[in-house]
C-alpha cells in the first residue's frame, strides 16, 4: 500500500517538475529576452504563454536518434538516472505545517545527498555517447557537482545546527524570524552552491556551448534531450522551494494556507533571481571555478556553519 | 613600429585582477551587483524588436516551396485544341481564363492550334498535323504561302532567341499531306437536310463551308469567276501562292463534299432572291471587287489603274499591258507591293512605289517591301499625289508634294503635306489604296439593306444582315483584311447559321473569341545563341532571277528542317515540360541540368535534374517556363538523409505536390522513355 503511495506522489512530483519546467522555461525565455531588449515567445498564447505547450509535443515527435558509435543502454537511459534524483529530492520539501510528500527523519540530508546521484548520470552519458566533447563536459561536470557538494551542504548545516534536526518539517516548526538574517550569508553561500550544482549559468562550463557544442548531452535529442532540461529545471524548482524553506521561512512566512502561496511565491522569486544571474554574468573559466568554491565559497560557509554554532550553544 | 606593452597606457579604473584579501573581496561583490544592476534596470526598458502582426500568416500560392515538373515530355501528352466549330470559342475562351492558351493559338484570328501542329509533326504525325491545322484554317498550305503570321510574332521562342516558323510547318504539313490526301479524304456525312448556299469562294466562304458540312448540312458554293479562291486567286500574285496548291485545297473541299458552281455570277447567271427561297441559309461571302481610285485631277486619263483589275490582269492574263512602260503605285499597303512586284514580272522597266507613310509607317509587312526593293522596285516614302498629269489622254507623269505627318496627335488619318512639289514621269499609275464592295447586282430583287457609302448593312459580330437567314462574312464586313481574318469571319458566320437552323437565340450564350494582348518582344541579340536554336531558314530565289516570271520566291522547308523546326515549339501552357533547357540557362545557380532526345515518335525528356544543395529558391526558372510545368510547391519544409539525395531526378520532380514530407526514400522511379515506333506504316 505505501508501495503505491509513493508510485503516486512519483507521479506528482514529476508532474510538479514538468509543469514547473514548462512554465520556468518561458517565464525565463522573457526574462531573458527583456534583459536583452526583446520580447520573447508572442505568438502562442496571452504573451506567448503556451509556446511550451506547443513545445513540448514537437520535442516528443522528433526523431529519436542514437550515434551509431554510441553505448545505446547507457545512452539510452542517462537522461533518466540525471533526472529521477532529482525529481526524488522534491520529496522532502516542506510545503505545510508537518506536511512533506516525504516525511524522512533524515529529510535535510536526502536533499543534499540524493540529487548528487545525478553526476553518475551525466558521467553515463558523457561516456556512452562516445564522444569528445562530451566527455570533456562529462568530467567537468564531476568535478563541478562533487566541489560544489561541500559549499551547499555546510550553509544548510547551519539552519540544521539552530534547528538541531536533520527533519525539514522539524525544521519549519522550530523556525524563526530572526533565522533569516542569522544564516543570510549561508543562503547567499546555498544559492551560489546550487547553481553550480544544476550547471546553469555562469557555472555552466560542462555545457558550455561555444566550446563544447552542449557538453554532455550534445548528442542528445528529441524527448531525451528534454528529460536532461527537465532535471535542469527540477533541480532549479527543488532548489528555489528548499532554500525558501528552509533559509527565508517558506510558508511560515504568512498564517495559514497563505502561508503555501507565500512559499511558492518566495520559490519563484529565487527561481527569478537565478535566471537573471545566469543572464548577467558571464561563464567562468574551469580554474576560476574550483579556486571560487574552495578558497571563497567552503570558507565563508564555515564560519557560516560555526556562527550558527555559536548562537545555538548560546541559546 | 613596435609597441611596449608596458607603456601602453591603462585607465586606472579598469583591472583585470582583484586586490587580495577582503578588499578584493568587496571589489567583486561590487561588481557582481553592478552586473545585477545593470540587467535589471535593461529588463524594464522597451525592447527593441519587432511585435509580429496579430493575423495568423496562412500558406500562400506564391511562396516557393521545392520545385516540381507537372508533366514531362515522353510522359504525358498535350491536349490537342479541337471542339465543333460553333464551340471552338468557347473552348478557347476556357483556356485563356485557366491561362492555358499558347500565345501562337491565342494571337491566331482563327485559332489555329499551331502548338498541337507543331507538336504532331515533331512527333512524325504529320497528316494529323494537318489536319488539326484545316479543322480550324481551311486551306494550310495557301495559308502556309501567304499568312502574315501574327502567331510568329506573338511566338514566346521570341523571347529567348527565334520564333516557330509556324507558317513555314503549315506549308510542310501540306506538302506531305498531299501524298496522302487521297485516301485520307472521305465525303462528310450529310446528317441534317437543310441546305446552305455560300456566295464567294474566297476564304472566308471556305471557312465557312468547312464547318457547316462538318456538321452535316448540304453546302452549295457560288463562284463568279472560272476558278475558285477569291482574291486568292484573282489578287494574289502567283509568285507567292502558286494556283495548284490553292485549286488543290479546294478540290479537297469538294472531295468532302462541296457543290462548287464556278461561272456563276449571282445577280446575272442566278438570282440571290431564288437561292433564298431554295436554301435554309444564305451567306454573302462576296468580299471587295473594287479598287478604290483616288478624287484628283488627271485620273479619268489612259494609264490610271485600279490595284485590283491590275493584278486580276497580271495573274489571269499574264500581261497587264505595262510591258516596256515605267509604273507608280500609290499606296504603302500589302497590295501595293503585290502590285509593284507584279509589275517587275509582267515587264514594266522602272516600278516606283509612293505611300504617304515614312519607310518606318508603312502599313505593309516589312518582309514584303524588303523583299521588294530586293528586286528592284523604288520605294518613295512621305509623299502625297496631287495631280496626275497627262498628254492627249495619255499619263506622263505624276505630280507630289513631301507628306510631313499622316496621323494628328490623336492618332487618326489627318495627312499635312508640305509645299514645294515634285513630279514623277512615269506611263501606268496603278491605285492600292484600298477597295470597295460591288454589290448593286448581287442585292436587286431582295430586301439587303446597303449603306449609303455602298456597304451592305451588317452587324460584325454574328454577321446578320438585314434580312433573316442571310449572313455575311469576310471582307465584306470587315473592310480590308488579313486572309487569316477573313477564315475567322468565316468561322462566326457558321456558327450564326448553325445557330439559326437549330432554332436558337444567335447570342444566348455564345462565346466570343477572347481577344488575349500578348507582349511585344525585342529582337534578342543572338551573338551567344547557338546555331541549332536558331529557326530553319528558307532560301529566297535570286532577285534579280525571280523578278523577271512568276515563280515561286521562297522553297519550302525540307523533312528534316520541318521535323527539327517543330522540335523547337516549346508547348506553351501545356504544363508539360519539353525540356528547352532554359530553366537550366535562367538560373543563376546551375542547379538545374536538362536533356531530352529527340527521336520522333519517342521524344522524351531523359534527364532533368535540380540540385537542392544550389537552388536559392529565386524562382526565376518557374517564372519563366514557357509550358508552365515547372512549378513551386507547398513544400517547405523538406528534409533528407543524405546529401546525395538533395538532388531531385526526373522522377522526384514529377512527384505530387500534396503535403510537405521528408524526401529521398520516397521510392519514386523515374518515368522510363517511350521506345521509337518501329512498326510498318510508321515512320521512325
Amino acid at each position: 500500500m505505501s508501495f503505491l503511495w509513493g508510485m503516486l506522489w512519483g507521479v506528482a512530483a514529476v508532474m510538479v517538475i514538468a509543469g514547473g519546467a514548462i512554465v520556468g522555461v518561458w517565464w525565463e525565455r522573457k526574462v531573458s529576452a527583456r534583459i536583452q531588449l526583446r520580447l520573447g515567445p508572442q505568438q502562442i498564447g496571452p504573451a506567448g504563454s503556451l509556446q511550451m505547450v506547443a513545445d513540448v509535443p514537437k520535442l516528443l515527435f522528433k526523431e529519436d536518434i542514437i550515434p551509431a558509435a554510441a553505448d545505446e543502454p547507457f545512452f539510452r537511459y542517462a537522461p533518466l538516472a540525471v533526472f529521477a534524483p532529482i525529481a526524488m529530492s522534491v520529496a522532502v520539501i516542506p510545503f505545510a505545517t508537518g506536511w512533506a510528500p516525504f516525511d524522512a527523519t533524515a529529510g535535510a540530508l536526502f536533499f543534499l545527498a540524493v540529487p548528487s546521484i545525478s553526476v553518475l548520470g551525466i558521467l553515463f552519458s558523457a561516456w556512452a555517447s562516445h564522444n569528445t566533447l562530451s566527455a570533456i563536459g562529462g568530467v567537468r561536470a564531476a568535478a563541478q557537482m562533487v566541489s560544489y557538494e561541500v559549499p551547499r551542504s555546510l550553509s544548510v548545516l547551519s539552519v540544521l545546527v539552530l534547528a538541531g534536526t536533520l527533519r525539514p518539517v522539524a525544521v519549519m516548526d522550530a523556525w524563526e524570524w530572526w533565522w533569516i538574517p542569522a544564516t543570510f550569508v549561508g543562503f547567499i553561500v546555498y544559492l551560489i552552491s546550487s547553481i553550480a550544482e544544476m550547471n546553469r549559468g555562469p557555472f555552466d562550463i560542462p555545457e558550455a556551448e561555444s566550446e563544447l557544442v552542449a557538453g554532455y548531452f550534445a548528442d542528445y535529442a528529441g524527448i531525451r534531450w528534454a528529460v536532461f532540461m527537465m532535471g535542469e529545471y527540477g533541480g532549479m524548482i527543488a532548489a528555489s522551494l528548499f532554500g525558501a524553506a528552509m533559509f527565508l521561512g517558506g510558508f511560515r512566512l504568512l498564517p495559514g494556507a497563505w502561508g503555501v502561496v507565500a512559499f511558492i511565491a518566495v520559490g519563484a522569486v529565487l527561481m527569478t533571481i537565478i535566471m537573471w544571474m545566469k543572464w548577467t554574468f558571464p561563464r567562468l573559466r574551469q580554474d576560476q571555478l574550483m579556486t571560487f568554491c574552495w578558497t571563497i565559497l567552503t570558507p565563508i560557509a564555515i564560519v557560516q556553519l560555526f556562527a550558527a554554532g555559536v548562537i545555538a550553544a548560546w541559546l | 613600429m613596435a609597441v611596449d606593452e608596458n607603456r601602453l597606457p591603462v585607465p586606472e579604473t579598469v583591472s583585470d585582477e582583484y586586490a587580495p584579501g577582503v578588499k578584493g573581496f568587496m571589489q567583486g561583490a561590487r561588481s557582481l551587483l553592478t552586473g545585477l544592476g545593470i540587467t535589471a534596470s535593461a529588463s524594464t526598458r522597451k525592447p527593441i524588436t519587432v511585435r509580429y502582426p496579430q493575423e495568423k500568416v496562412t500558406v500562400s500560392d506564391r511562396w516557393r516551396g521545392a520545385l516540381q515538373l507537372k508533366g514531362a515530355l515522353g510522359r504525358d501528352e498535350i491536349d490537342l485544341v479541337s471542339a465543333p466549330p460553333h464551340e471552338y470559342n468557347a473552348k478557347i475562351d476556357g483556356l485563356y481564363r485557366n491561362d492555358r492558351l499558347s500565345p501562337c493559338t491565342g494571337s491566331c484570328p482563327a485559332n489555329v492550334d499551331a502548338r498541337g501542329q507543331a507538336f504532331l509533326i515533331a512527333d512524325g504525325r504529320i497528316p494529323e498535323a494537318y489536319e488539326l491545322v484545316r479543322e480550324r484554317n481551311i486551306l494550310p498550305g495557301v495559308l502556309g504561302r501567304i499568312c502574315h503570321h501574327p502567331c510568329e510574332s506573338a511566338c514566346r521562342r521570341n523571347r529567348y532567341d527565334e520564333p516557330i516558323s509556324i507558317r513555314l510547318l503549315h506549308r510542310f504539313a501540306y506538302e506531305e499531306y498531299r501524298k496522302v490526301a487521297a485516301e485520307r479524304i472521305k465525303p462528310l456525312p450529310k446528317t441534317r437536310d437543310q441546305r446552305v448556299a455560300i456566295i464567294g469562294s474566297g476564304p472566308s466562304g471556305l471557312a465557312a463551308a468547312y464547318d457547316l458540312m462538318s456538321l452535316g448540312y448540304t453546302v452549295t458554293m457560288y463562284e463568279r469567276e472560272a476558278q475558285p479562291g477569291g482574291a486568292l486567286s484573282t489578287g494574289v500574285p502567283s509568285y507567292r501562292l502558286p494556283r495548284d496548291v490553292l485549286y488543290g485545297e479546294i478540290a479537297d473541299l469538294v472531295a468532302l463534299g462541296l457543290d462548287l458552281r464556278c461561272e456563276t455570277e449571282v445577280g446575272k447567271d442566278v438570282m440571290l432572291s431564288s437561292i433564298m427561297r431554295e436554301n435554309d441559309a444564305v451567306l454573302l461571302a462576296v468580299g471587295l471587287q473594287d479598287s478604290r481610285i483616288l478624287p484628283l485631277p488627271g485620273t479619268h486619263a489612259d494609264g490610271v489603274v485600279g490595284a485590283l483589275e491590275f493584278l486580276w490582269a497580271a495573274n489571269n492574263l499574264g500581261d497587264a499591258g505595262v510591258k516596256g512602260r515605267r509604273l507608280l503605285v500609290i499606296g504603302g499597303g500589302n497590295v501595293a507591293v503585290d502590285v509593284a512586284r507584279c509589275a517587275l514580272r509582267v515587264g514594266a522597266t522602272e516600278v516606283r512605289l509612293s505611300c504617304l507613310e515614312s519607310d518606318q509607317e508603312m502599313p505593309c509587312h516589312p518582309w514584303e517591301i524588303e523583299e521588294a526593293v530586293d528586286e528592284g522596285v523604288i520605294a518613295m516614302c512621305s509623299m502625297g499625289p496631287v495631280e496626275v498629269l497627262s498628254e492627249d489622254n495619255q499619263v506622263t507623269g505624276m505630280r507630289m508634294k513631301p507628306c510631313l505627318s499622316v496621323f494628328d496627335e490623336t492618332g487618326r488619318f489627318s495627312p499635312t503635306y508640305g509645299e514645294d512639289t515634285q513630279d514623277i514621269e512615269t506611263d501606268v499609275v496603278v491605285f492600292a489604296i484600298g477597295q470597295a464592295a460591288r454589290l448593286d447586282s448581287l442585292v436587286s430583287g431582295t430586301d439587303l439593306l446597303v449603306s449609303g457609302r455602298g456597304q451592305l448593312v451588317v452587324d460584325g459580330a454574328d454577321g446578320t444582315t438585314s434580312v433573316p437567314g442571310v449572313f455575311a462574312c469576310g471582307e465584306v464586313v470587315t473592310g480590308p483584311g488579313s486572309a487569316i481574318n477573313s477564315v475567322a469571319t468565316g468561322h462566326e458566320a457558321a456558327t450564326s447559321i448553325h445557330r439559326q437552323l437549330e432554332g436558337r437565340s444567335l447570342t444566348e450564350g455564345r462565346i466570343a473569341r477572347p481577344v488575349p494582348v500578348y507582349e511585344k518582344y525585342a529582337p534578342v541579340d543572338m551573338e551567344y545563341v547557338e546555331p541549332d536554336r536558331r529557326r530553319a531558314v528558307v532560301t529566297l530565289a535570286d532577285p534579280d532571277e525571280r523578278a523577271t516570271d512568276f515563280r515561286p520566291v521562297e522553297s519550302g522547308l525540307t523533312k528534316e528542317q520541318a521535323m527539327a523546326e517543330a522540335a523547337r515549339c516549346l508547348r506553351c501552357e501545356s504544363e508539360v515540360c519539353v525540356g528547352c533547357t532554359f530553366c537550366a540557362r535562367t538560373c543563376p545557380d546551375f542547379a538545374i541540368k536538362v536533356e531530352r532526345t529527340d527521336q520522333p515518335g519517342a521524344r522524351c525528356l531523359t534527364t532533368y535534374e535540380l540540385d537542392l544543395t544550389k537552388c536559392c529558391f529565386c524562382g526565376l526558372c518557374a517564372e519563366q517556363c514557357p509550358t508552365g510545368a515547372l512549378q513551386h510547391t507547398g513544400q517547405y519544409e523538406l528534409s533528407f538523409y543524405h546529401r546525395d539525395l538533395m538532388t531531385f531526378d526526373k522522377g522526384e520532380m514529377l512527384r505530387s505536390d500534396q503535403g510537405s514530407r521528408a524526401t529521398g526514400l520516397d521510392g519514386i522511379t523515374s518515368p522510363v522513355c517511350p521506345a521509337p515506333r518501329t512498326g510498318p506504316g510508321e515512320r521512325p
